[in-house]
Protein backbone atom coordinates (compact mmCIF):
# COMPACT_ATOMS: atom_id res chain seq x y z
CA UNK A 1 0.00 0.00 0.00
CA UNK A 2 1.61 3.05 -0.92
CA UNK A 3 1.91 5.56 2.68
CA UNK A 4 -0.51 8.00 2.92
CA UNK A 5 1.27 11.61 2.19
CA UNK A 6 -0.36 14.57 4.45
CA UNK A 7 -0.14 18.20 3.57
CA UNK A 8 -1.00 21.51 5.21
CA UNK A 9 -1.05 25.41 4.14
CA UNK A 10 -1.28 27.64 6.85
CA UNK A 11 -0.21 30.96 7.75
CA UNK A 12 3.36 31.14 9.48
CA UNK A 13 2.27 34.26 11.74
CA UNK A 14 -1.74 35.55 11.44
CA UNK A 15 -3.27 38.59 13.47
CA UNK A 16 -5.56 38.29 17.30
CA UNK A 17 -8.79 37.12 16.82
CA UNK A 18 -9.06 37.23 12.51
CA UNK A 19 -10.08 34.40 10.74
CA UNK A 20 -6.96 32.80 8.37
CA UNK A 21 -7.30 29.87 6.17
CA UNK A 22 -6.20 26.62 6.59
CA UNK A 23 -5.58 24.27 3.33
CA UNK A 24 -5.25 20.28 4.21
CA UNK A 25 -4.42 17.42 2.41
CA UNK A 26 -3.87 14.06 2.03
CA UNK A 27 -3.09 11.89 -0.74
CA UNK A 28 -4.78 8.76 0.04
CA UNK A 29 -6.94 6.33 -2.43
CA UNK A 30 -9.70 6.41 -0.06
CA UNK A 31 -10.82 3.25 -1.28
CA UNK A 32 -14.86 2.23 -0.73
CA UNK A 33 -15.17 -0.91 -0.40
CA UNK A 34 -17.70 -1.29 -2.75
CA UNK A 35 -15.48 -1.65 -5.73
CA UNK A 36 -14.69 -5.75 -7.04
CA UNK A 37 -10.83 -6.87 -8.09
CA UNK A 38 -10.41 -8.51 -11.64
CA UNK A 39 -11.26 -11.65 -9.70
CA UNK A 40 -14.91 -10.57 -8.83
CA UNK A 41 -13.40 -10.64 -4.92
CA UNK A 42 -14.71 -6.81 -2.94
CA UNK A 43 -11.58 -4.83 -2.28
CA UNK A 44 -11.73 -3.96 1.53
CA UNK A 45 -12.85 -0.65 2.60
CA UNK A 46 -9.51 1.47 3.21
CA UNK A 47 -10.55 5.24 4.12
CA UNK A 48 -9.52 8.24 6.26
CA UNK A 49 -12.56 7.88 8.70
CA UNK A 50 -11.79 10.88 10.64
CA UNK A 51 -9.80 14.20 10.44
CA UNK A 52 -8.98 16.59 13.58
CA UNK A 53 -7.45 20.04 14.32
CA UNK A 54 -6.44 20.93 17.53
CA UNK A 55 -4.60 24.02 18.49
CA UNK A 56 -3.12 24.35 21.86
CA UNK A 57 -4.53 20.65 22.52
CA UNK A 58 -8.48 22.12 22.00
CA UNK A 59 -10.50 20.32 19.28
CA UNK A 60 -10.98 23.10 17.12
CA UNK A 61 -12.68 21.54 13.90
CA UNK A 62 -13.15 17.94 13.22
CA UNK A 63 -14.23 16.01 10.44
CA UNK A 64 -16.31 12.59 9.94
CA UNK A 65 -15.03 11.26 6.59
CA UNK A 66 -17.40 8.30 4.78
CA UNK A 67 -16.89 6.69 1.74
CA UNK A 68 -18.14 9.27 -0.47
CA UNK A 69 -15.55 11.53 0.10
CA UNK A 70 -12.84 11.89 -2.86
CA UNK A 71 -9.65 10.43 -3.03
CA UNK A 72 -7.10 12.52 -1.66
CA UNK A 73 -9.41 14.26 0.99
CA UNK A 74 -9.20 17.92 0.55
CA UNK A 75 -10.15 20.62 3.33
CA UNK A 76 -9.92 23.94 3.50
CA UNK A 77 -11.77 26.16 6.27
CA UNK A 78 -11.16 28.92 9.10
CA UNK A 79 -9.80 29.63 11.85
CA UNK A 80 -9.32 32.04 14.58
CA UNK A 81 -6.69 32.12 17.69
CA UNK A 82 -5.85 34.79 20.63
CA UNK A 83 -2.74 33.61 21.02
CA UNK A 84 0.17 31.62 19.55
CA UNK A 85 0.75 27.98 19.96
CA UNK A 86 0.60 24.52 17.75
CA UNK A 87 -1.81 23.64 15.41
CA UNK A 88 -2.21 19.54 15.43
CA UNK A 89 -3.63 18.09 12.82
CA UNK A 90 -4.70 14.54 12.66
CA UNK A 91 -6.17 11.77 10.21
CA UNK A 92 -6.91 8.53 11.31
CA UNK A 93 -7.37 5.22 9.20
CA UNK A 94 -9.40 2.15 8.87
CA UNK A 95 -7.40 -0.30 10.65
CA UNK A 96 -6.01 2.25 13.08
CA UNK A 97 -3.07 3.80 11.66
CA UNK A 98 -2.47 7.49 12.18
CA UNK A 99 -0.68 10.30 10.13
CA UNK A 100 -0.18 13.91 12.02
CA UNK A 101 1.22 17.20 10.98
CA UNK A 102 2.55 19.78 13.54
CA UNK A 103 2.27 23.71 12.92
CA UNK A 104 3.79 26.83 15.13
CA UNK A 105 1.37 29.34 14.79
CA UNK A 106 2.60 32.96 15.78
CA UNK A 107 0.08 35.39 16.88
CA UNK A 108 0.51 39.35 16.13
CA UNK B 1 -63.68 38.69 -20.71
CA UNK B 2 -64.83 36.66 -24.06
CA UNK B 3 -64.58 33.05 -24.04
CA UNK B 4 -62.40 32.45 -26.86
CA UNK B 5 -59.70 29.58 -27.73
CA UNK B 6 -56.72 31.44 -26.46
CA UNK B 7 -58.21 33.05 -23.35
CA UNK B 8 -59.03 29.67 -22.21
CA UNK B 9 -55.65 28.85 -22.62
CA UNK B 10 -53.78 31.68 -21.27
CA UNK B 11 -55.92 30.89 -18.21
CA UNK B 12 -55.46 27.47 -17.92
CA UNK B 13 -51.34 27.71 -18.48
CA UNK B 14 -51.40 30.71 -15.78
CA UNK B 15 -53.65 28.27 -13.54
CA UNK B 16 -51.34 24.89 -13.70
CA UNK B 17 -47.93 27.57 -13.03
CA UNK B 18 -49.35 28.65 -9.89
CA UNK B 19 -51.25 25.93 -8.64
CA UNK B 20 -48.92 22.76 -10.40
CA UNK B 21 -44.80 24.40 -9.87
CA UNK B 22 -45.50 25.17 -5.46
CA UNK B 23 -47.08 21.62 -4.90
CA UNK B 24 -43.91 19.77 -6.76
CA UNK B 25 -41.53 22.34 -4.62
CA UNK B 26 -43.50 21.33 -1.88
CA UNK B 27 -43.99 17.70 -2.32
CA UNK B 28 -40.20 17.57 -3.38
CA UNK B 29 -38.94 19.38 0.15
CA UNK B 30 -41.38 17.26 2.48
CA UNK B 31 -39.81 14.12 0.67
CA UNK B 32 -36.45 15.58 1.50
CA UNK B 33 -37.47 16.59 5.49
CA UNK B 34 -38.70 12.36 5.50
CA UNK B 35 -35.67 11.32 4.68
CA UNK B 36 -33.72 13.51 6.91
CA UNK B 37 -35.80 11.93 9.74
CA UNK B 38 -35.05 8.66 8.06
CA UNK B 39 -31.59 9.22 8.18
CA UNK B 40 -30.51 11.34 11.29
CA UNK B 41 -33.92 10.86 13.39
CA UNK B 42 -34.60 14.59 13.73
CA UNK B 43 -37.18 16.50 12.10
CA UNK B 44 -35.03 19.33 10.30
CA UNK B 45 -36.68 22.92 9.09
CA UNK B 46 -35.62 23.91 5.68
CA UNK B 47 -33.60 27.29 6.21
CA UNK B 48 -31.52 29.64 3.99
CA UNK B 49 -29.56 29.80 7.48
CA UNK B 50 -27.57 27.08 5.47
CA UNK B 51 -25.86 26.91 2.05
CA UNK B 52 -24.55 24.05 -0.16
CA UNK B 53 -22.55 25.84 -2.81
CA UNK B 54 -22.20 23.10 -5.53
CA UNK B 55 -22.05 23.01 -9.06
CA UNK B 56 -25.28 22.43 -10.53
CA UNK B 57 -23.88 20.31 -13.47
CA UNK B 58 -20.54 18.48 -13.50
CA UNK B 59 -18.61 16.43 -15.82
CA UNK B 60 -17.52 13.52 -13.41
CA UNK B 61 -19.16 12.26 -9.88
CA UNK B 62 -16.10 11.47 -8.62
CA UNK B 63 -14.27 14.74 -7.37
CA UNK B 64 -17.29 16.93 -7.28
CA UNK B 65 -16.51 20.33 -5.29
CA UNK B 66 -18.94 21.26 -2.25
CA UNK B 67 -18.83 24.21 0.35
CA UNK B 68 -20.72 24.44 3.40
CA UNK B 69 -21.69 28.01 4.52
CA UNK B 70 -24.24 28.47 7.49
CA UNK B 71 -25.34 32.18 9.07
CA UNK B 72 -24.50 32.36 12.72
CA UNK B 73 -21.60 34.45 14.43
CA UNK B 74 -20.23 31.40 16.56
CA UNK B 75 -20.67 32.93 19.94
CA UNK B 76 -20.88 31.12 22.91
CA UNK B 77 -25.10 31.97 22.55
CA UNK B 78 -25.24 31.38 18.70
CA UNK B 79 -23.07 28.23 16.83
CA UNK B 80 -23.43 25.34 14.46
CA UNK B 81 -22.60 22.36 16.06
CA UNK B 82 -22.21 20.55 13.16
CA UNK B 83 -23.33 19.51 9.34
CA UNK B 84 -24.08 16.11 7.89
CA UNK B 85 -23.87 15.97 4.45
CA UNK B 86 -26.23 13.42 2.64
CA UNK B 87 -26.12 12.43 -1.46
CA UNK B 88 -29.46 9.96 -1.17
CA UNK B 89 -28.75 8.29 -4.53
CA UNK B 90 -25.06 6.93 -3.48
CA UNK B 91 -24.77 3.18 -2.42
CA UNK B 92 -24.32 4.44 1.26
CA UNK B 93 -25.98 7.75 2.00
CA UNK B 94 -23.80 9.62 4.53
CA UNK B 95 -21.03 11.26 2.82
CA UNK B 96 -19.39 13.62 5.35
CA UNK B 97 -19.88 15.30 8.74
CA UNK B 98 -18.11 18.57 9.93
CA UNK B 99 -18.20 19.91 13.70
CA UNK B 100 -17.15 23.45 14.20
CA UNK B 101 -16.30 24.88 17.81
CA UNK B 102 -17.35 28.10 18.93
CA UNK B 103 -14.99 31.72 19.09
CA UNK B 104 -12.68 29.33 16.96
CA UNK B 105 -13.63 27.88 13.56
CA UNK B 106 -15.25 30.28 11.30
CA UNK B 107 -18.59 28.22 9.94
CA UNK B 108 -17.37 27.71 6.48
CA UNK B 109 -15.60 24.71 5.27
CA UNK B 110 -14.98 23.17 1.48
CA UNK B 111 -14.15 19.93 -0.15
CA UNK B 112 -14.61 17.59 -2.63
CA UNK B 113 -17.16 14.17 -3.03
CA UNK B 114 -18.36 11.22 -4.69
CA UNK B 115 -21.88 11.17 -6.37
CA UNK B 116 -23.43 8.27 -7.77
CA UNK B 117 -25.75 9.64 -9.94
CA UNK B 118 -27.74 13.27 -10.68
CA UNK B 119 -29.46 14.43 -7.35
CA UNK B 120 -30.11 16.35 -4.72
CA UNK B 121 -27.38 16.27 -2.10
CA UNK B 122 -28.55 17.78 1.71
CA UNK B 123 -27.32 19.45 4.40
CA UNK B 124 -28.36 18.65 7.79
CA UNK B 125 -26.47 21.01 10.82
CA UNK B 126 -27.57 20.57 14.31
CA UNK B 127 -27.66 24.54 15.82
CA UNK B 128 -26.89 25.16 19.66
CA UNK B 129 -30.13 25.57 20.78
CA UNK B 130 -30.61 22.34 19.42
CA UNK B 131 -32.34 23.25 16.48
CA UNK B 132 -32.33 20.75 13.48
CA UNK B 133 -31.67 23.00 10.13
CA UNK B 134 -31.42 21.79 6.43
CA UNK B 135 -30.62 22.65 2.74
CA UNK B 136 -30.64 20.81 -0.40
CA UNK B 137 -29.00 21.61 -3.98
CA UNK B 138 -29.69 19.63 -7.15
CA UNK B 139 -26.14 18.41 -8.71
CA UNK B 140 -26.13 16.64 -12.17
CA UNK B 141 -23.40 14.88 -12.71
CA UNK B 142 -22.58 12.32 -16.32
CA UNK B 143 -20.48 9.55 -14.42
CA UNK B 144 -20.93 7.44 -11.35
CA UNK B 145 -18.07 8.46 -9.21
CA UNK B 146 -18.54 5.46 -6.53
CA UNK B 147 -17.14 2.23 -8.58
Amino acid sequence: MVTAIPRVQVPASVTRNELFLVKTLISHRMETGLRKDAHGKTIPRQIINRFLCRFNGVDVFKVDLHEAVAANPFFEFSLRATESGTLDFVWEEDGGAIYTLSHQLTVN
Amino acid sequence: MHLTRRNVLLGGTSGLVAVGLPSIDVRAQEEAIDLVELLTGHRAVPSDRLRLLMPSTFPNGYTVPLTLEVDTPMTERDHVRNVRIFAPKNPINEVVGFHFAPLRSAPRVSTRIRLAAPQNVVAVAEMNDGAFLMTQTFVQVATNGCV
